[in-house]
């Protein structure tokens, strides 16, 4: 039999039974469905997320007291920064490591206890203001304004998340009022921002911010810790982030860590607990495997999906092979080898499973594009995933098809020409 | 093998036994001898459950016998791959069976050209040659008509044009007028006796003797053996 004829009789046979063809088809295409909708989400999710922050973030260093991780145990994202840092990197140690090769700036960041902050007679509460230096606002973050100045009193930034929060149209030269337990300040918004550098995830500032200058706001009632170095106690930071100059990022990191491992105020405050120095480069590489390895998760339920369709196929091919073994028989008088009629059911077979896939990448893709708009991220094609699905519908179909269609070949033409 | 060809016999059954394993063992043909020469034309008659359908099924290449040498156009069917054997069917041989077995979702012309389909022939010449066979038993103007739209003697007609399709050397028929009328009967009787004059060797399995009397020659069967063998009228 001529491969041409073989599909043709296999179609003609498909289409012979439209309803059941297609209801077995509609199980491949939602497992195929099923992987394309979780790869092409997950893959925009994953693109969009790691060019956010490399395009916000690129060349810095994140420096944390402590040892925290990112990918195996998740703990980075787990908590507070205040509940597994401790506040060892001083003052002294900032200039030092200001002065490292390839550092451009150090932004350190810290938070200041306060109660609530109220404006316009509307008050929220807000645990701490966020310290940190005014190199932690580029052009692009500063939304309207300037950042504060160094060494003042009562000017902050708002982020734009904080400026939301409030009923009242807040602008730059505003004042608000900050409450602490001893007592309020009255402030002026000199600034609104997107985002500061130095946070972590750098996804800007989600939650409402007040920024206020470290000077002298942390230095005056942050935490301390004793500077070996210089055998006095001295503001310190749980967290700094580093400005590494772009092109010296790796080499930059290895000199920050030789130097905060070997000689900081830090490393003796610390003692055994260790700091972690980590670049976007590391926290990319790190979110990047945690959501390869969700997405392969996700894409898993859909494999399992299409198992499924592979049992409906199956399923459906043996009780053809019933229905037709006079079909076989009359198929074998007339010259068809086992070879041929094997063939046949296989294409059969095939053609369910490669409809399914034909039906359901498109259709994957189409849910997948969907959710990416409802969620807000750019679409990335799954070009992996469509091969992968495409290929499984063709495995699925010759899987399923292979113990169907050796039985129809089996099919005694004897019998089957008794068949009524 | 059979190297005693000297009268050019197209099947020759030799000492055939076909024994039955099913709890006991039942022998449906016994030590049976025959031979078919080319261009005859064979009937066999015999009460139900003697072993005529398996002697057909044993010449057809469907089976093989327990003992015996079964040999069509000078091949040993037990030596042959399947296939081989189902090549042999494709080629050699056309059935034409009492229930017709066309494929139901297939129309007239698509059934005709079913033996075609496995031996490789060409598209459009394999529905010339099906188009002509159809004309030849009266079926012109039903070619894509499907079985079901068909009655009883045209589907038979159907079913012969498609035993005639490749020419074969050979042609069983295990009784084609069993389910059609008398005068239908008739009919596919004349598609048989001209196709025989054409040259195509002919056997035949009936139960009634007028239709056997069509034959050149006409073999008793009882209980898995040949019992007898009457030369007809129609061979004067
Ligand atoms: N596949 C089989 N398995 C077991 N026994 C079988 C099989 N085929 C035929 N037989 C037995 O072999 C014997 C001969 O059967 P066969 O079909 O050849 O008879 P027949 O002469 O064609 O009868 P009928 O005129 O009723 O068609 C019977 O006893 C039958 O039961
Ligand atoms: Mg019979």
């Amino acid at each position: 039999m001529k491969l041409r004829d073989g599909l043709r009789m296999a179609t003609r046979s498909l289409t012979g039974h439209r309803l059941r063809s297609a209801l077995t088809v509609v199980g491949i295409v939602i497992g195929i469905a099923t992987v394309i909708i979780f790869a092409s989400f997950g893959t925009s999710v994953q693109t969009d997320v790691v060019s956010e922050f490399e395009s916000t973030s690129a060349s810095e260093i994140f420096v944390v007291t402590g040892d925290v991780g990112i990918g195996d145990d998740g703990g980075f994202f787990a908590g507070s920064l205040d509940s597994f840092a401790l506040p060892a990197v001083t003052t002294y140690d900032i200039d030092q490591l200001r002065n490292i090769d390839g550092v451009e700036s150090v932004l350190p960041r810290g938070s200041v206890d306060i109660t609530a902050v109220s404006y316009s007679g509307q008050t929220l509460v807000l645990d701490s203001l966020t310290a940190t230096t005014p190199a932690a606002f580029t052009e692009e973050d500063i939304v309207s304004g300037s950042a504060f100045k160094s060494g003042v009193s009562g000017e902050v930034v708002l982020s734009e998340s904080a400026v939301e929060r409030f009923d009242a149209n807040v602008t730059v030269g505003d004042t608000i009022t900050v409450n602490r337990e001893d007592g309020s300040e009255t402030v002026t918004v000199v600034g609104i921002a997107t985002q500061a550098r130095g946070g972590f995830g750098s996804f800007g500032d989600f939650s409402p911010t007040v920024y206020v200058p470290t000077d002298p706001y942390y230095q005056e009632s942050g935490p301390t810790a004793t500077s070996a170095n210089q055998g006095v106690d001295q503001p310190a930071y749980r967290q700094v982030t580093l400005v590494a100059q772009p092109d010296e990022v790796s080499d930059t990191r290895k000199r920050v860590e030789t130097y905060l491992n070997e000689s900081s105020d830090a490393t003796q405050v610390l003692g055994d607990v260790g700091i972690t120095v980590q670049s976007t480069a590391d926290l990319v590489d790190g979110i990047e495997s945690v959501l390869t390895d969700i997405i392969r998760l996700v894409t898993g339920i859909g494999v399992l999906a299409l198992f499924v369709g592979a049992f409906g196929i199956a399923n459906i091919m043996l009780v053809s092979v019933t229905e037709r073994t006079k079909e076989i028989g009359i198929m074998k008088a007339n010259g068809a080898r086992n070879r041929e009629v094997m063939l046949l059911f296989l294409t059969e077979a095939v053609l369910l499973g490669l409809a399914g896939a034909v039906v359901g990448v498109p259709l994957g893709l189409a849910v997948g594009f969907g959710a990416s708009l409802y969620a807000e991220v750019g679409f990335t094609v799954p070009y992996i995933w469509i091969a992968i699905a495409s290929a499984m519908g063709l495995v699925t179909g010759i899987i399923s098809g292979l113990y169907p269609a050796w039985r129809a070949a089996r099919v005694d033409p004897i019998d089957a020409l008794r068949y009524e | 093998m059979a190297e005693s060809s000297e009268s050019g016999a197209v099947v020759r059954v030799q000492n055939v036994t076909k024994e039955y394993e099913l709890g006991g063992t039942v022998t449906a043909l016994d030590d049976v001898t025959l031979e078919l020469p080319e261009s005859s034309y064979t009937a066999v008659m015999g009460p139900s459950g003697s072993g005529k359908s398996t002697l057909l099924n044993l010449i057809g290449a469907l089976d093989t016998p327990t003992s015996g040498n079964v040999t069509v156009d000078s091949r040993n069917i037990s030596t042959l791959s399947e296939s081989e054997r189902a090549q042999l069917r494709g080629t050699q041989l056309g059935f034409i069976f009492q229930t017709f077995n066309l494929m139901t979702r297939l129309t007239a012309l698509e059934n005709a050209t079913l033996p075609l389909v496995f031996a490789e022939w060409d598209r459009t010449q394999r529905q010339t040659r099906a188009q002509d066979l159809l004309e030849g038993v009266g079926l012109g103007d039903r070619i894509h008509h499907l079985p079901r739209e068909l009655s009883g003697g045209q589907r038979q007609r159907v079913a012969i044009a498609r035993a005639l399709a490749t020419d074969p050397t050979l042609i069983l028929a295990d009784e084609p007028t069993g389910n059609v009328d008398t005068e239908t009967g008739n009919e596919i009787m004349e598609l048989l006796a001209e196709t025989n004059k054409r040259g195509n060797t002919i056997l035949l399995v009936t139960h009634e003797r007028r239709i056997a009397e069509r034959a050149d020659r006409i073999i008793h069967m009882t209980d898995g053996t040949i019992t007898r063998v009457e030369e007809t009228e129609a061979t004067a």
